[in-house]
């Protein structure tokens, strides 16, 4: 597999790993998970999504991405659209 | 059934279920919020026990659930302190006393005489600071560095003024205490079990496929995952009794 092949393959399992996060701290059905598209927003526009949310979000990521979050890495703009969250995780855990 | 069981600073209720004999398994709630969260699913998973014919106990620990002891007099002692009075109260019926602990529970139940511990997704304290830091953070929408519940107070003021933390307002003792707490694993010679969601890649004997209730703001339950982590119960205390 060529490097860019492992990249995108890493992407579509971040992206899952994303969905499922969000399903799971937001009580969301599997399909209105599933239908999440890189465009649809996240933060201001689901009411599920106050502060307590946002951070078990983060911590879901982190526990199961193996990654580092650090706060000031945080912010409207990451969290503004599901493609916008899941760009961030996809270059902290694929760097 | 409630009942009342008696600690240093005081008295405080639990309820119980199953049989008036035999082991009791002493059920710690994880700490703050996510204590409301687990509560319904923890009463299932030990009724489940109960029909199974183990008896099990969930105390209302000092500051949490109906306590009257405000939360911001707490410590992560005296937590620990009152879980302890609930295994001396057994133990002195002569009852043998498991402990099991959800989340952050499992940091409470280091003292009392236990034959065995078991933990479901068991969280380390400087993990659930990191989180409680992070949902202040984004309360107030600024970064926040390490010891900030120190910061805003004037030097010299004994004691230090609790901070408020999505509605819980907790003493600075108690989140120093957390930043250097684990769950209570290395007593040599007594059983210990943890269980782990599947989603979860820490290090775990059994991972189970289920939702993490704790993170969802309107409590759930799940019944057929309390029964499955309630059968994982029974057959590990059928183990450690023979």
């Amino acid at each position: 597999m060529t490097g860019e092949a492992v990249v995108r393959e890493g992407k579509a399992e971040i992206d899952t790993t994303i969905r499922a996060v969000l399903r799971d701290v937001l009580g969301l059905s599997a399909e209105r998970a599933a239908a999440f598209a890189d465009e649809t927003p996240l933060f201001g526009a689901l009411p599920e999504l106050d502060s307590m949310a946002v951070a078990g979000v983060l911590t879901e990521i982190e526990d199961r991405l193996g990654i580092l979050i650090e706060d000031d890495e945080v912010d409207g703009e990451m969290l503004e659209t599901f493609g916008a969250l899941a760009a961030f995780a996809a270059r902290k855990a694929l760097q | 059934m409630i009942g009342r069981y008696d600690w240093a600073g005081g008295t405080e209720a639990m309820l119980r279920f199953g049989p008036a004999t035999g082991p009791v398994v002493v059920l710690a709630l994880p700490l703050f919020e996510e204590a409301n969260r687990t509560r319904a699913f923890a009463v299932t998973m030990l009724r489940r026990l109960a029909e199974r014919g183990v008896a099990s106990v969930l105390p209302d620990l000092p500051g949490q659930g109906e306590s009257l002891v405000p939360l911001h007099d707490m410590t992560i002692l005296r937590m620990q302190e009152a879980y302890g009075g609930v295994v001396d109260h057994f133990d002195r019926e002569g009852r043998t006393c498991y402990g099991a602990g959800i989340r952050s529970g499992a940091l409470l139940d280091a003292l009392g005489l236990l034959f065995g511990r078991w933990h479901f997704a068991p969280q380390d304290g400087a993990s659930l600071l990191r989180e409680l830091t992070r949902i202040k953070s984004v309360e107030i929408g600024k970064s926040l560095g390490e010891c900030w519940y120190f910061e805003h107070a004037e030097k010299g003021v004994d004691p230090v003024p609790s901070v408020e933390i999505a509605g819980n307002v907790i003493a600075p003792d108690l989140l120093t205490d957390l930043s250097v707490k684990t769950p209570f694993d290395r007593s040599p010679g007594t059983a210990h079990r943890t269980l782990r969601l599947a989603s979860d890649p820490g290090e775990a004997d059994r991972k189970v496929e289920g939702t993490p209730l704790w993170r969802r703001s309107e409590p759930g339950n799940d019944h057929a995952f309390a029964q499955i982590l309630a059968e994982d119960i029974v057959d590990w205390i059928a183990t450690c009794e023979r």
